[in-house]
């Protein structure tokens, strides 16, 4: 053992002699780059590379695991059905409505929050608080506890409306009711975020800016248009295609409210990928579905990514 | 006029008054569902068909949290989601560590090319995986099991925590890092012990964001662990329903449950959780 070394063990040779252990403990720039970087990117290509083509491959195929028969090349018969299927159709608008609703929605909800959190509290704590619980409340959560609320005979918003002299609403029989009360839970659920990022930037706005108005006799809506609104807009973008993203996804919400009734009334396209690929099975027709989705979010995000470097928020 | 109005109005917008309606509007549109649900679990179920409904508990009753523990297993929902929130998060932790240090630390040619990136990915529509994973995990046999969320989750959160470390490690001096190496540390020894400890706020922050996003995902459980033994608790809440039944003040005393872990977290560590959301920026 002793003979090929003077040192009594590999341990005690001085750093400069192991060159092996050099490179992996003190590597150049490039290959610490390599190192350090190697986990997220097998961990990215197992996690989307991999399954993103999967679902491309798989959305050309005949798959039904409920048939028994094994896979078969079907070409675009999987999307050849879509413009025929009536429920894709229903879920696809009440995705696209629920998004042009609920992200504008939110927005508006969103920034009067902010403006009243902005104002000078003693305690900033329980307004921190209100905006925090409903961001952490899970979104299923909050699908139940909204259907609650609208329920026909014990709800909540149905005793409100009789204490004011309004007959109660059977909110889940009716399409368009049962669509708004979703869009209102959804609005409730998103504005919280909303707020808290419209509030961060508005407490980077410098007081000189607004001083600086004061003495040019602005008053406090001039300001809001000329200051306020345009120093808030790279945030404001960002914020809003994130909830765009999210708004295309919809799914606990309408999922626990209403299960998507009356009918497929109000389902979400989310909601149909879910029910072809977990009940039916058919994995071909869910992840043709699913790669509308996908194209409908690469979209959103292409025009993301074009945007922020407009506005050089990325860095 | 315009201006004799426009200052009255900034008057009255500035007011003690204002203020307090103001903060009212704040805490019931933020808490009024929680609350409401907390006041619900104390109801007895024979209150609740009461009509007019009440809103505070007549007879206030502990029965509701006995039965949501008993009536299904809520332990052990409540145990499933929790390891599955840690370990993702740990995960998501020790991959966006070193990837953010290497942002933050390293004269990368293609760093912009690799923000793009994780900012593409965090807007990665998560529903679209469902269908390949779903298959895959199906075919390994992974359906109901904890790496079936455990890995997708670690993915969901990746990017937001990459954002708020390396934005973290960018405000730690370099010097301190030579320091710790001419004292002889390896670069791998600088970042474990001098930039990690040094930036535990941020690590903090982004483990919170990483713990919640798990804690809360349901399409993903909901698909791919069915099994009462393997569900998380917002998949387990569903079992509390009949078929015709829907025992409210049990779901009511489940969700409290379900609520309080995460609720405690918020409140002790707010201040935190905000400047990581605000500063990732990005999911909500």
């Amino acid at each position: 053992m002793t003979t090929t070394s003077t040192f009594k063990s590999e341990a005690d040779r001085p750093l400069a002699r192991r060159p092996w252990l050099s490179r992996w403990s003190d590597p150049d720039d490039t290959t610490l780059a390599v190192i350090l970087l190697a986990p997220a990117a097998i961990l990215l290509s197992v996690m989307i590379v991999y399954p993103v083509s999967r679902l491309i491959y798989t959305s050309f195929l005949d798959l039904s695991l409920t048939s028994g028969l094994p896979a078969r090349f079907a070409g675009l018969a999987n999307f050849r059905q879509m413009p025929d299927d009536p429920v894709f159709w229903q879920a696809t608008w009440n995705t696209v409505l629920i998004t042009l609703i609920t992200v504008p929605g939110s927005l508006v909800v969103g920034f009067a929050l902010a403006l009243l959190a902005n104002l000078p509290f003693q305690m900033k704590w329980p307004v921190r608080l209100s905006l925090l619980i409903p961001w952490a409340l899970p979104l299923s959560f909050a699908g139940l506890i909204f259907g609650w609320f609208f329920h026909s005979e014990y709800g909540v918003v149905n005793d409100v409306l009789n204490r004011i002299g309004l007959p109660s609403v059977i909110w889940f029989n009716s399409p368009r009711l049962a669509f708004a009360a979703i869009c209102l839970a959804i609005i409730w659920k998103a504005s919280s975020f909303m707020a808290m990022i419209i509030l961060a930037g508005l407490q980077t706005i410098p007081r000189s800016l607004y001083e600086a108005a004061d003495v040019d006799g602005a008053g406090r809506v001039r300001r809001f248009f000329e200051i306020t609104l345009p120093l808030l807009k790279p945030t404001i973008v960002v914020a809003l295609i994130f909830r765009t993203i999210t708004a295309l996804q919809t799914f606990d919400i309408p999922y626990m409210m209403t299960g998507g009734g009356p009918g497929t009334e109000t389902a979400t396209l989310a909601m149909y990928i879910h029910q072809n690929t977990v009940s039916f099975l058919d994995l071909g027709y869910g992840s043709a579905l699913a790669v509308v989705m996908f194209g409908l979010s690469m979209l959103v995000t292409a025009l993301y990514l074009r945007m922020i470097r407009g506005s050089g928020a990325a860095s | 006029m315009s201006t004799a109005v426009a200052s009255t109005l900034d008057s009255a917008l500035s007011g003690k008054p204002l203020r307090a309606i103001a903060a009212f509007i704040l805490v019931v549109n933020g808490l009024f569902p929680a609350l409401w649900i907390l006041l619900t679990s104390f109801k007895t179920e024979a209150e609740l068909t009461q009509k007019p409904i009440t809103w505070l508990p007549h007879a206030a009753t502990l029965r509701n949290y006995i039965q949501a523990f008993s009536d299904q297993p809520l332990l052990t929902f409540l145990f499933n989601s929790f390891m599955v929130a840690l370990l993702s998060t740990a995960l998501t932790l020790l991959v966006s560590v070193l990837a953010a240090y290497a942002l933050a630390r390293l004269n990368l040619r293609f760093r912009g090319l690799i923000m793009s990136v994780i900012i593409a990915v965090s807007t990665f529509p998560l529903v679209t995986l469902l269908v390949p994973l779903f298959e895959t995990m199906r075919a390994l046999n992974l359906l109901n099991s904890w790496t079936a969320l455990i890995l997708p989750y670690t993915v969901l959160s990746l990017p937001v925590c990459t954002l708020v470390l390396t934005s973290f490690f960018e405000g730690i001096p370099r010097d301190l890092e030579n320091a710790a190496m001419i004292d002889g540390c390896t670069r791998f020894g600088a970042l474990f012990r001098v930039v990690v400890p040094l930036s535990a706020p941020g690590v903090f922050t982004a483990g919170i964001l990483a713990f919640v996003n798990a804690w809360d995902e349901f399409l993903l459980a909901l698909s791919f662990n069915s099994n009462p033994g393997l569900r998380t608790l917002p998949v387990g809440i569903q079992l509390y329903q009949g078929e015709f039944a829907f025992p409210w003040p049990v779901i009511s005393a489940a969700l409290v449950v379900g609520i309080v872990p995460v609720a405690i977290l918020i409140v002790i560590f707010q201040e935190r959780v905000v400047s990581g959301l605000t500063t990732g920026g990005v999911k909500g």
